[in-house]
């Protein structure tokens, strides 16, 4: 998935073997080879030496906490993306990793599918060359930064900020999936798991918006995992 | 609470103890000045005595004629500087019944009444003549002739008089002492008091680490201050492992659920059931989060580390633009009046959470054209949010318990929910040192945190 063709390396530090083997799995899913250690030291020794696209550290490891070796990780000049996955998954721990360095923080028990989207995301970013385009365009879906519009065509969308910032989202994570927990955490700047859907209102008034004008859908459904951005694709 | 100087207990013993020794050295100084007293007055008898006793000799050789020529000598001899003469000393007087024969005043004092005929000390009378105190003796000599002896009181009451003035002027510099010692005492005493007092309250707001520097000395406040440390010293690290049992805990069931969720994802056909399973396990994780949730903000309970200030105002808008759709959907009207640039001490997420729990509760209880009315304003020095609705409010009998973990009214047994939401929102409150007040709603349920508020340009 990397520029040069050769698939990314993830490095996954985890005690609990059936953690370490979803992970794994996960990461094999993604397209990424998946790299195995499994005690604090070993995963830091491995992260400062390997070329890693995204490191998953588990935190309460034998012999330390991931999160405390992210400055380290840093301090050796890996570029790695990392990701804390840890049973320490309440709002104040996944913000306290957050401050810390982490780049996104997954709580115990995990959905295999969250996990995977979740390092869809990471990979992308990893990949994305810094685009300083004003126009982003899906076809005739236009989605301009500065001036805070969509056009489909010449039809212009009034949706609200909160909505731009959703579909700007979306619009970086393009034929991603993208779950419900990833929009609340990274639109709406919430850590927890709220009782009702919420975030499926959200995604599905700016759904109709968006699908009146263009008349076909642009977000789509990924049943039971969260949302695709696809304005390209067919129906289904 | 401050501690006053008038009130302290030290003062109170350090004035107890003063007046105890002020009144000792004044009754010390009354019974001198009542020997004093006493001498002198005995000393105005024997001058008295000696006037007595020549005058006795003179009228026993030739009885009225002698007295009245001792008296008429006395008289004209100039002032002798120890016993005088003159009236303003010293009074003579001899009569013939109404007559003046001799003496040094023209006429017998009013209200003096003669008593007896001899010439003894006894039976010495005080009167005033003149302005002026004396002590002498009125007789009757034996044929009917008045005659009187008396020894002016002036000196020995200037005496008496300058050393009341003293005892008066020590009585003062004491008091005066006394009340400066106590002043002083008591502040070297709540200045030690003190520190440990403000220690005591550092760490009732939640400062478990706070400590006093060593102060290098062993006496009894130094002691006292030991046993403190040591008391906090315990506490902080029955807290630590209290902390380090709920992480581990957290790790400990997460760990294995996570196992099953995995197991549940390789299955190889995951239908609807392994859907529900998936979605039993996020729910028990929600209560085990809500539990340690609150915990963990019950023991952060007031604690000012890890609260930063927060605009309450933007964050409101920003949960009530989250929620309103949500309440349109299930056809309730959402409404909003948010005062602008509120600011609080607090943490985002946990603020977001009370926010977030009130506001599904009234969602989830509201009935299809009911309203929800979010409001944030400032009153009377502090920040109020307020959430209502005019639901079917909160039942009567649960009004007492509806704070408690797990309480539920029986009406709601069959929706989702574990009686957790309430006891976080109590919990989050009690973290930023906020109020919480449940008014009486004729018709639904009100409910206002009343937050300190922060001034953001301080």
């Amino acid at each position: 998935m990397t520029a040069s063709g050769n698939p990314a390396r993830i490095l996954i530090v985890e005690d609990d073997a059936v953690a370490a083997q979803a992970m794994a799995e996960a990461a094999r899913d993604v397209g990424a080879v998946p790299d195995l250690r499994e005690t604090y030291e070993d995963g830091l020794q491995a992260a400062s030496d390997g070329a890693y696209a995204v490191i998953l550290f588990d935190r309460m490891l034998p012999g330390g906490d991931g999160v405390d070796a992210i400055a380290k990780v840093r301090a050796a000049g890996s570029t790695a993306l990392v990701m804390v996955v840890s049973a320490l998954g309440r709002a104040q721990n996944k913000i306290e990793g957050l401050e810390k360095g982490a780049d996104d923080y997954l709580a115990k028990p995990f959905d295999p599918d969250e996990l995977r989207a979740r390092l869809r995301a990471l990979l992308r970013r990893q990949n994305m060359v810094a685009l300083d385009n004003d126009v982003i365009a899906f076809g005739d879906l236009e989605i301009r930064m500065k001036a805070r519009t969509v056009h489909v065509g010449t039809t212009h969308i009034a949706i609200s900020p909160k909505e731009f910032k959703l579909l700007s989202y979306f619009a970086a994570h393009a034929g991603d999936v993208v779950t419900r927990m990833q929009l609340l955490e990274k639109v709406w700047n919430l850590h927890f798991d709220p009782q009702t859907n919420v975030v499926d209102v959200h995604v599905g008034r700016l759904r109709r918006k968006l699908e009146n004008v263009a008349g076909r859908p642009i977000i789509h459904t990924a049943r039971g995992e969260g949302y695709v951005f696809d304005p390209v694709r067919a129906a289904e | 609470m401050r501690l006053r100087p008038s009130r302290s207990a030290s003062l109170r013993m350090t004035l107890w103890v003063a007046s105890g020794i002020i009144l000792l050295s004044l009754g010390a100084m009354g019974l001198q000045y009542r020997v004093t007293a006493q001498s002198l007055e005995a000393r105005q008898v024997e001058t008295l005595r000696a006037d007595l006793d020549a005058f006795a000799a003179l009228y026993e050789q030739r009885r009225i004629v002698a007295l009245r020529e001792a008296i008429e000598f006395r008289v004209a001899s100039p002032p002798n500087e120890q016993t005088g003469s003159g009236p303003d000393q010293v009074l003579y007087l001899l009569m013939d019944r109404e007559t003046k024969l001799a003496g040094n005043i023209p006429d017998w004092p009013d209200g003096l009444i003669p008593d007896g005929a001899g010439f003894a000390t006894e039976g010495a009378q005080r009167f005033d003549f003149g302005g002026v105190s004396y002590l002498g003796v009125a007789r009757e000599l034996p044929g009917g002739f008045p005659f009187l002896v008396a020894r002016a009181q002036t000196d020995s009451m200037a005496t008496l008089a300058d050393l009341r003035r003293l005892i008066g002027w020590v009585a003062l510099v004491l008091s005066g002492g006394a009340l400066l010692a106590g002043w002083g005492i008591s502040r070297v005493v709540l200045g030690r008091i003190g520190r440990l007092n403000a220690l005591a309250d550092q760490v009732a707001e939640g400062d478990l680490s706070a400590r006093l520097p060593a102060s290098g000395g062993y006496d009894e406040f130094d002691v006292l201050q030991d046993h403190v440390h040591n008391m906090l010293d315990r506490i902080e690290a029955l807290n630590r492992a209290t902390h380090r049992l709920s992480d581990a805990i957290a790790h400990e069931l997460r760990t294995p659920l996570n196992r099953i969720q995995q197991r549940l994802a390789a299955l190889p056909d995951a239908d609807q059931q392994a859907e529900e399973i998936r979605a039993e396990i996020r729910s028990t994780i929600r209560i085990f989060d809500a539990l340690l949730d609150i915990s963990a903000a019950e023991a952060a309970h007031g604690q000012r580390p890890g609260l930063v200030p927060v605009n309450l105002s933007e964050l409101a808008d920003e949960v009530f633009e989250l929620y309103e759709p949500l309440a349109e959907d299930h056809g309730l009207i959402m409404a909003a009046r948010i005062a602008e640039g509120l600011w609080v001490l607090g943490e985002r997420s946990l603020l977001a959470q009370l926010l977030t729990n009130l506001l599904e509760n009234a969602i989830k209880y509201c009935r299809e054209g009911d309203s929800i009315t979010l409001s944030l304003s400032e009153r009377d020095g502090r920040h109020v949010l307020e959430i209502s609705d005019n639901g079917p409010g909160i039942p009567q009998e649960l009004r007492a318990q509806m704070f408690d973990r797990f309480s539920r009214a029986e009406r709601d047994r069959d929706r989702a929910g574990h009686g957790l939401g309430l006891a976080l929102v109590q919990a989050i409150a009690a973290r930023h040192g906020a109020k919480l007040i449940v008014p009486e709603a004729a018709k639904g349920f009100v409910i206002q945190i009343s937050c300190p508020k922060l001034d953001p340009k301080a």
